[in-house]
Formats: C-alpha cells, structure tokens, sequence
C-alpha cells in the first residue's frame, strides 16, 4: 500500500491553488485507491455492527422492554449515520429505513410510515412496543439486505469524496431543527455520527491535499463543532435531549455545519474528481 | 412640515426615471460623497433627455416604480450614507435577518470587510470568476455569467442584540437602539422577528435580489445564520404623461407613501432621518439611521367585504385619487385639520390623522417610509396571507416610529391588520472609500478603548 502512495506522491500531485482554484487530475484514481479501500472497510465494519445492534434492539422489541429498547435507540442508529453517504444510495432502503412521518401525508397514521422512526414515535410517544413486531421485523431484515449490499457495492470515488459535504448537506437542511429525532430528542447522537463519518472521509483523503491552508480551517471547524457537543455529552458518551441545545450553541453549530458544507464541496474537485 | 408637493415642476419622465447616474447623485443626500465611478453604458441617455437631472431629483421613495429599469444602472455604493435609504426604491425588495456568529473584534471586523466586498461588488456588477468545473461555481449563476446591477443596493443594519450579547461592544450601542417591543396589536411570531443583522435588498427584478442574497449567504456562512426573510414588491406605474408620478399602492387598495418626507431634500433628510452631530449618540454611528422593519399581515378577505366609505374613513383619504376626505384631488393635497376639529370630515382616529395629526410638535414625529407589499401563500385556515412590509426609517426612534404607532395603537384599521414579525436595526453609516468598510467606526471606537465606559 505504501508503495503505491509513493508512487502517486512523487508521479502524481494534484495541483490546487488558493483562491480562484484549478484543479488538475492527472491519473488520480491510482492515489485513490488506498483511501476508498480504508473507506470500505469503514463502511463494512458499520454495517456489520448495525446488524449486530438491531438484532439486539429488536429482541428488546419483541421482549417487550421499552426502557431497554429506548435505550439502545440512538446507539444503533449510530452506525447508519455514519455511514449515509453509502446507505442513500440504496433509495428504497434508506425510505424503508430513516424515513420520517411527515414524508407521509397521512404522518404517523400512515402505516407506510416504518423503519426507526416509526419504533421511535410508538416507543416514546406510546411508551410501549405493542404493534411494533412487524416494523422491528423488517427493520433487522433491512439492515442485514443494507450489509449485503454494501458488501457488494463498488463505491463510487466522487460519492465517497462528495459524502463528507453530503453529511454536512443532511445536518444543516434538515436535521439541525431537530426534526430527524423528534419524539426520542435523541438529534445530538446523530449529528455526532454524521460529524465522525464525514470526518472520516477527510481524513482519509487529507493526505492527498496540498493545500495546507485549507487542511487547516477544515481541521479547525470539526474541532469545533465536537467542542460545541462536547458540553452536552453525559458520562456514558451518550447525549441530553436535544432541547438542552442553547440558540446560541445552534447557531455556532449552523455556522460551523455551513461552512464545512462549503469547504467540504470542494474535496471532489480538489481530488481531481468531477 | 411636510412639503406640498402640488408646486413641484414635473418630476421623472419617460423611461428609465434615474436618468444619468450623474443625475441620480444629485437626487441623493450628503453632500461630499466620494462617489466610485466606473463606465456606464447608460450615459446615452443624458444627452437625450435635458430634463433628466430635474426629473430625477423629485423621484420620492414611495413612488411607484416607473417601469422595469434598465438591469445596467447602478446606484453608488461609496458615500457618506449607505443607499437604499432615500434611494428611490424599485420594484422588489427583500428583507433578511440573521444571526451573528462572530464574537470577537477581530471576527466581527472579517465579517464586515467581507460583507463589503460582496455589497460593493453586487451593487456594481461585473464578470464573476470561472473556476475548474470540478468545483462548485463560485455563482449561482441565477444572473447568468455577468452580474448586472440592476439598480441593486444592499442596506446593512444591525440590532440590539448584536451588542446585547457582547460586552466589548455593547457600550457602542446607539443610544436608542432596542429590542422591538410588541405593540397592543402584534402577534409577534419568534420565527420571524428580531435578529443581530439585517440585510435590505432592493432592485427592479426580484431575481437580483435573490441572487445577491444568495451570494451573500454562500460566502458568510462563517459569520451569519439566516433568520428569517420576507420578499416583497411594488407596481409598477409609470409616470403620467404631465410627468407626474404616485406612491404606490399597498394591498389594502390604497397608496403607501403619501405625505412621506421629500426624500430628495437633503437638508430636510439630515434632520429627519440621517443620525448627525445634534443626536444624542455614538460618534461612530453618524451618517446612520434607524430602521424599523415590520412584517404586518392584513385580513384582505374581510377588508374586501367591508364598504368603501367606511375603508376611506379608516384610513383619512380616498382610495381612489388618494386625496384627503376635505377635498382635492390628488394625494398630494393637504387636509385641513384645524378646520376639522371634531373630526367630522377626517375622523379623528383615521389612519393618517392619527399617524399625523400635523401640529406643531407632531413635526417632531416624522418618518420616511419605504415599504413592499408580500404574498406568502394560505394560512391555516385557508385565507391569504398578504400584507405590508413595512420599512421606515427616521434619525431618532422613539420620536420616529415608536411615538407614530403608539398613536395609532387602537385605530380602527387593526380589525384589518396583524403585525407579525420584524424588528429595530441600526443602519451603518456609509463607507467613504474602497480602503474602507462597513461598521469601521464603531469596530475602531470599540478596539481602541481597552476599558469600555
């Protein structure tokens, strides 16, 4: 693997200048293959432990233990978070999965309305886990075709590059109001697995930037929204409710969010990526 | 005393009603402005018309828009007051307000030398950048790859919050500068009002209004978190062929504007609206003025079902030619008020006698207006939601907006209206020079006491 970086290193380096950049790809797929591969392992390892989670979860369903299945509601949902840049693009999946009651036009009543939400809103909102076996059900049997899938999918490098701004993209359009999680006020764990699962995605391609400026003021905003976060964190690493979240900590977050989103719209390009 | 206006020569002709851009300088206050020029394809036209510059210096902001415009004139961004102020006001307007991200001296001064650049550019116009296609554009590209000005200006004002919540700051904060309070009729929906900075945006074509919102939002997203914003236009109607023009219509049916201050009398605008030496405030805020934005919402199903004599009572004037209920014919005539005593002609809760009862210590009181009609969509109980937004600016608030609706607190008009949202801005001085910028003064004034007073 090192072998390979060398080479594109020395033969291959990107050229992106500062202000009204340009950005040149000149065999770029041969660097990239080092960072998609850590990628995918990153997206298989979630995946796998989604499954691992929901069995759990769902057993918590059927058992009829709410507390418990409350509980492990936002965990779980960790790892699918993190990783949704590759989980959206199984469409039906993501629908069946993350969708929310006002997707629908009849809301919570519809019984198309399924998927975590669904278990979140009768979980919270009825305090119990009756009606839910089929919907828990087909939630596990989502989550194990999502592992399948994934497993088999060659990831795209302009989705994996452009997945770190998408995450970004989710937070700041629709998440950020505190809609996503809006029984179980549980929103401060997801924005965190976004955060980490766009985080990763720099990461692995920072290596590749020349830009140090820019490498900077990416680092420096993650780092500031975990620091935003990090005053709402409970002992366990788990999150307070969502209405802790000050307007003035919303804000800073909005701020950071957006312009993360901007920062991060330019990795593809800056990748030599269309 | 509010000028009568009958005695004025024909004000904006034909076509375009800015003239030269020269001529439209001469229509603006203050006086000693460092204007930037640049090359404008529209100077043709001064050659054409003699009577521009006369024409242009009567243009009143609450005309109505004499027609589309030419998307190739500019108003200057460079001078002693910001534009948008007693700049005639075009067709479209947008009012946004945003939260400050921006905490430190340092940060706040990055944000406006920032917000400048991006004002002084959108209001000038130009060829925007091309970057490598694998990049986002650098623009929404919404004006295409040319920016015309399009009669552009941006307006920054901000409010009291943004001093509130900053002690470096806060002793700079203009002497009247508040929190908007909720007058007896408001309905204030948080969603919608207050907000540490605002932005009016006001231009013949709502597209550029759009487009340098967006701009504008695109690059700050740093230092600025949208609130909320309301678009808003005007009709547009052109001049007579005496050359006479009117205030435009809001969606009551009745002209929004009539008796406002001249807004091409510099002297009377220095003391109306342009914050100066004789106001009791901050050094750095001279050549500023107060805004007070007002969202109100009005029950046009039932205004529409409600007889015209009694609309004409409410509001003190006739819908239809805009004279005062004693007479005359057009809207700029006077009404009589001492020969009215009782009220028996002009009641004496009418909208525009109550807002000025034209005595002598009421002179004191005035404000110019420079509002936008809104549509919104239906409400949820499947009525329109239409109305004014409101926009008027005065040198002293209290004496300005605040004594005028409380006034009218109570006036038979609010069956009909709903104030909902807005807030109070303090609108920055102008910027003198390109080596300068937005709210200089007052980051100057702020960083150079290490102990504030």
């Amino acid at each position: 693997m090192s072998l390979i970086r060398i080479l594109a290193a020395s033969a291959f380096a990107l050229i992106v200048s500062a202000g009204a950049a340009q950005a040149q790809s000149k065999q770029a797929s041969l660097e990239l293959v080092e960072p998609l591969a850590e990628y995918k392992i990153y997206v298989a390892e979630n995946a796998a432990a989604l499954v691992e989670d929901t069995e759990k979860f769902v057993a918590a369903i059927k058992a009829g233990e709410v507390e418990k299945a409350k509980s492990m509601f936002a965990p779980t949902r960790r790892h699918y978070e993190k990783i949704e840049p590759i989980a959206e693009l199984f469409a039906d999946l993501d629908v069946s999965m993350d969708s929310r009651a006002d997707d629908y036009e009849k809301g919570e009543a519809d019984p198309n309305f399924g998927g975590f939400h669904r278990i979140e809103y009768v979980l919270w909102e009825k305090d119990t886990t009756e009606g839910l076996d089929d919907y828990a059900d087909k939630l596990l049997a989502d989550v194990k075709d999502l592992n399948n899938r994934v497993s088999e999918l060659t990831f795209p490098p302009e989705i994996v590059a452009g997945g770190a701004a998408v995450l970004m993209e989710e937070v700041a359009a629709t998440k950020i109001s505190g809609e996503e999680d809006r029984y179980s006020r549980t929103d401060l764990w997801d924005f965190e697995a976004n955060f980490d699962g766009s985080r990763k995605i720099f990461e692995l391609f920072k290596p590749l930037l020349d830009d140090e400026a820019f490498v900077a003021k990416v680092e420096s905003n993650f780092a500031d929204v975990y620091e935003v976060l990090a005053d709402y964190q409970t002992e366990d690493g788990g999150f307070v409710s969502y209405e802790k979240l000050t307007d003035m900590d919303r804000r800073v977050l909005s701020a950071k969010v957006n312009t993360l989103a901007e920062e991060l719209s330019t990795l593809r390009g800056r990748l030599g990526l269309g | 005393m509010t000028k009568d206006r009958k005695d004025k020569s024909a004000r904006a002709g034909f076509g375009c009603p800015y003239g030269s851009r020269r001529d439209l300088l001469f229509g603006l206050a203050g006086a000693g402005a460092a204007i930037a020029l640049r090359p404008q394809r529209g100077f043709a036209k001064e050659a054409e018309d003699p009577k521009a510059a006369e024409k242009a210096r009567g243009r009143q902001v609450a005309d109505a828009p004499a027609g589309s415009g030419d998307t190739r004139d500019s108003v200057p961004f460079y001078g002693e007051h910001q534009a948008g102020v007693v700049t005639p006001r075009p067709a479209s307007g947008i009012v946004a307000s945003f939260d400050v991200v921006a905490q430190s001296p340092e940060d706040m001064e990055r944000m406006f030398r920032e917000l400048t650049d991006r004002i002084a550019f959108l209001t000038q116009g130009g060829k925007v950048p091309e970057l490598d296609p694998k990049l986002p554009p650098a623009d929404s590209g919404v004006l295409g790859p040319v920016i015309e000005p399009d009669n552009l200006t941006i307006t920054l004002g901000v409010g009291s919050s943004l001093f509130e919540n900053r002690p470096w700051l806060k002793p700079y904060k203009p002497k009247q500068l508040q929190r908007m309070p909720e007058f007896p009729n408001d309905a204030l929906d948080a969603a919608r009002s207050h907000g540490d900075l605002s932005l009016q945006f006001s231009a013949n074509l709502q597209d550029t209004n759009i487009h340098a919102l967006r701009d504008i939002v695109k690059n700050l997203p740093e230092f600025l978190v949208m609130r909320w914003m309301q678009e808003g236009d005007v009709p547009v109607v052109p001049p007579k062929p005496d050359g006479t023009t009117e205030s435009a219509r809001n969606f009551l049916g009745f002209r929004d504007g009539s008796a406002n201050p001249d807004s091409t009398d510099a002297e009377l605008m220095e003391e109306v609206v342009w914050v100066g030496e004789d106001d009791e405030e901050p050094d750095w805020a001279h050549g500023g003025t107060y805004q007070a934005v007002r969202i109100i919402r009005n029950f046009v199903e039932r205004w529409d079902r409600t007889p015209l004599g009694e609309q004409e009572r409410i509001f003190g004037r006739q819908k239809n030619s805009g004279a005062p209920l004693d007479g005359g014919t057009t809207e700029n005539d006077v009404p009589d008020y001492a020969a009215d005593p009782k009220g028996e002609i002009t009641p004496l809760d009418a909208h525009i006698r109550l807002a000025n009862p034209r005595t002598p210590e009421s002179q004191e009181n005035l404000i110019l207006r420079r509002p936008f009609n809104y549509s919104n969509g239906v409400t949820k109980s499947g009525q329109l939601d239409q109305g004014l937004l409101f926009i008027a600016y005065q040198a002293d608030l209290e004496k300005g907006f605040i004594a005028v609706q409380n006034r009218l607190n109570g006036e038979p008009l609010e069956e009909y209206i709903k104030p909902v949202g807005g807030g109070f801005f303090y609108v920055l001085p102008g910027v003198p020079s390109p080596d300068s910028y937005l709210g200089r003064p007052l980051i100057e004034a702020a960083k150079k006491s290490d102990t504030p007073t």
